[in-house]
């Protein structure tokens, strides 16, 4: 197959740095391509550069041989170049055909002409065969169809070449089965796809070839039929990592000390929620997002109101109406929504680190600033966060370098009872595994740890126990030795 | 000293502008520097950077204080009136200072714990102040308040200069201590920094504010005690505007409005410049009018400034991770 769009020596610098050197690779009509490489490889570079939104220092990119140069993204869209962003954008008050056109509405003199806005994005929705309609308010629909939306919008136009870019991070499992036949759909009707993602095996069940870049550096194409997982893992970090979330350290899981014991807890998304959690242990949740373990976490920890059932904490019954209150008890919460509900963005990592517990950097009324360093120098260190800087600001990190400050912050507490809501979400490798690593750490120094993860290969690697929930019930308790994906994910999709 | 000059970038760029304000209108007339004319300079910049200074403690919660102007003149007739009601000195002082912090800790209240819009909430006491002003006055002013009493703040340390001066330098020493050194500050600007992530790292929100914000109108109570003693009245129609004027002196000492972002030390360089400026188109004989599209532009010019150099920041910071 002759090649379609072909990357020729492109190499991008930076100030202070070459974020592409030398790439050379080709991606044929109609293929799903993957590029694959750790977090500061190259990819994001490598995408803008396509899409036109800043140009190579050196090298150019041929489209059916021809090259091609574009002055912006707009440029780039009107060629046919679409892409489907990471995070979904969009205004919530506005409907679905108006988040579709916006910026190109279709008017009639100086009005919207509505009549037409709502009719194309129907044909537009159509093709990819949702119940969305037209005129939903954006707000009310759920994730996945956020994500047909901004799928929607790509679409638009004579569409040649659509890139993904981590498109599965806030998906559910039954609504990423649902976007990968919409990907399947696209190839069959002619538009080359570029898969951009860290989840091995989404690139394995549906791209055709990937090309792994490693430090700005083009390293190999592969076909995914005649590769596998390790190969490629060993192509990225150049070294093999265990992919998969593995125990190293045996588990410590004292059967016998009950730390926190939730009896009928109920709110407004969960019902009669019952569970113990022991000392040293590592209990996996389980379920499809919207099946309420974020809720039951945020109630146990102050954050929502709960409407009934007890919470016990060594014994002792908790009544926690704010965050303040469980983190006093022990009990500390690393969120989903690092950006939104974990780092303050106008703070350097040790206030960052410091935030719930400034008490303990005091000397007399004042904060000691000093005292604060060495804590997030120490606890940075431990978390392994590069550059383990105390005045760097947080929000210049890396994701995975992030999720170690949010970590560190909570080290700095007396928590015993750590609860992890998707720890690994939009992590690199390498942090994962660094992650996967420090959570054993703590159970084997007694804590006792929940983690709410969507992926199942984190969720048996890493738990003793794990409890499946869904709408708003738990509906089944495996331990360890009775692990298989078939089993839990039976309990999450359909209950007894 | 290069890394104190990176982290004030913002507050630097505020004292040259400062400097650079008084060299040329010095130059453009020769009496601006008279003694007369820095004395009232540093008079009004009393007044705008005891208001300016709680404006930046509120901006940087992610709020703002509209009520500031009212709440300068109700104190001012209270504290007038109880001063002629002979209320004992000391008294007098701790209860001016408390009803200040009662009528901050409202606007707290009402923003931090009931949620309200700040725009809106301190607009609501904003009319409440001013009307409760009028109301214990019959809307006249409160006169010949005893000298002992105007004193107090506003005592001659020179035959220039009154202790005014004094207070509002001590004032923004204790704000910057607050600010930087304690928990309330920490959580203060991890608040407007974050306000969810705060609240899920134990931040009690609600409190926070109704503290801070308390804090905060204690500047506008000594700027209105400042005034009772320079004049001798309690005007319940004083202090008109006055929120513009601080909000201005926060926004040319570069604190963020969209909040964690600012300090005393960039507010207190923008009362003075905003003063220096006020007065200096006083001296050239700017008609009154003009004076008011000057200000404009200069806050709006400040805010841009603001604006770009945050851009400034985030690449540069982006430069140091690739660099890393």
């Amino acid at each position: 197959m002759a090649a379609y769009i072909e990357f020729r020596h492109i190499t991008k610098v930076f100030p202070g740095q070459k974020a592409l050197d030398d790439v050379s690779f080709s991606i044929n009509r109609g293929e799903i391509h993957a590029i694959i490489g750790e977090n500061g490889a190259g990819k994001s570079t490598l995408l803008n550069i396509l899409h036109g939104a800043f140009p190579a220092t050196s090298g150019e990119i041929t489209f059916d041989g021809k090259p091609v140069h574009f002055s912006g993204t707009a440029d780039a869209i009107k060629f046919g170049i679409a892409k489907v962003h990471q995070e979904i954008v969009s205004i919530p008050e506005m409907t679905v055909a108006e988040n579709l056109f916006l910026g190109k509405e279709p008017t009639a003199g100086i009005f919207l002409n509505k009549r037409k806005m709502n009719a194309e994005a129907e044909r537009i929705l159509g093709r990819l065969q949702t119940d969305i309609r037209p005129t939903d308010r954006m707000g009310s629909l759920s994730t996945g169809q956020k994500q047909m939306v901004a799928i929607a919008k790509a679409l638009d136009g004579n569409v040649k070449l659509i890139s993904f870019d981590e498109p599965t991070s806030s998906l559910s499992d039954a609504e990423v089965k649902v976007l990968f036949d919409i990907i399947a759909d696209l190839k069959k009707s002619g538009i080359t796809i570029l898969y951009i993602s860290h989840k091995m095996s989404e690139i394995f069940s549906i791209c055709d070839r990937a090309t792994i870049l490693r430090d700005g550096k083009f390293i190999n194409t592969v076909q995914m039929r005649s590769t596998t997982r390790d190969e490629i893992i060993h192509d990225m970090v150049g070294r093999d990592v265990s992919l998969f979330a593995q125990r190293t350290i045996p588990s410590q899981c004292q059967k016998d000390k009950v730390t926190l014991e939730v009896e009928n807890l109920s709110g407004e998304m969960f019902h009669n929620v019952s569970f113990q959690l022991h000392k040293g242990e590592i209990l996996g949740f389980f379920g499809l997002v919207g099946a309420g373990r974020t809720e039951v976490m945020r109630g146990i920890y102050g954050a929502d109101k709960v409407t009934g059932g007890t919470v016990r904490l060594n014994g002792k019954t908790l009544k926690c109406s704010s965050p303040h209150d469980a983190i006093k008890a022990g009990i500390a919460l690393i969120s989903e929504n690092r950006k939104e509900e974990g780092i303050v963005p106008n703070l350097n990592n040790m206030d960052n680190m410091a935030l719930p517990c400034l008490d303990k950097f005091r000397s007399a009324m004042l904060i000691n600033t000093h005292k604060k360093y060495e804590n997030a120098k120490d606890k940075g260190g431990k978390v392994g966060l590069r550059p383990n800087d105390p005045e760097f600001m947080t929000m210049s990190l890396s994701g995975g370098n992030a999720q170690k400050v949010i970590l560190a912050r909570w080290m700095s507490t007396d928590a015993t009872v750590m609860i992890f809501d998707e720890p690994t979400k939009g992590i690199d490798i390498g942090a994962k595994a660094d992650i996967y690593h420090l959570m054993e750490q703590m159970a084997q120094e007694g804590m006792s740890i929940i983690m709410i993860s969507s992926e199942l290969t984190e969720v048996m690697g890493m738990s003793d126990r794990i409890l499946v929930m869904r709408d708003g019930r738990l509906t089944a308790e495996i331990e360890r030795g009775q692990f298989s994906e078939e089993n839990i994910l039976n309990y999450a999709v359909e209950g007894e | 000293m290069k890394a104190l000059y990176r982290k004030y970038r913002r507050e630097w760029s505020a004292l040259l502008a400062l400097i650079v304000t008084i060299v040329l209108f010095s130059i453009l007339e020769s009496s601006y520097l008279s003694v007369a004319n820095l004395t009232t300079i540093i008079t009004q910049a009393v007044t705008y950077g005891l208001m300016g200074i709680g404006m930046t403690c509120v901006i940087i919660t992610g709020g703002i204080d509209l009520s500031v102007g009212s709440a300068l003149a109700l104190v001012a007739c209270i504290g007038a009136q109880l001063a002629k009601a002979g209320v004992p000195i000391p008294i007098w002082v701790v209860v001016c200072l408390a009803m200040g912090f009662v009528f901050g800790a409202i606007n707290g209240f009402l923003v931090g714990v009931l949620k309200l819009q700040p725009f809106v909430a301190t607009m609501g006491t904003m009319s409440i102040y001013r009307g409760v002003s009028y109301v214990i006055t019959g809307g006249f002013p409160v006169l010949s308040v005893p000298r002992d009493y105007r004193n107090v703040f506003n005592f001659q340390i020179t035959s220039t200069m009154t202790f005014s001066v004094v207070v509002f330098l001590v004032f923004a020493v204790i704000m910057t201590i607050v600010l930087k050194k304690t928990k309330l500050g920490a959580h203060t600007y991890a608040i407007g920094g974050n306000e969810d992530a705060a609240r899920l790292s134990g931040v009690r929100v609600g409190r926070t504010k109704v503290i801070m914000y308390g804090l905060a109108l204690l500047g506008t109570t000594l700027a209105g005690l400042v005034q009772v003693g320079r004049l001798g009245t309690g005007d319940p129609s004083t202090g008109q505007g006055y929120e513009m004027d601080a909000i201005a002196a926060a926004a040319i000492g570069g604190t963020s409005m969209a909040g964690g972002r600012g300090n005393i030390f960039g507010t207190v360089i923008g009362a003075i410049l905003f003063s220096a400026l006020k007065v200096g188109l006083i001296v050239m004989g700017v008609d009154t009018f003009y004076q008011y599209i000057v200000t404009g532009v200069v806050v709006i010019f400040a805010a841009y400034l603001e604006i770009v150099q945050g851009n400034m920041m985030q690449k540069g910071s982006k430069n140091e991770v690739r660099v890393k």
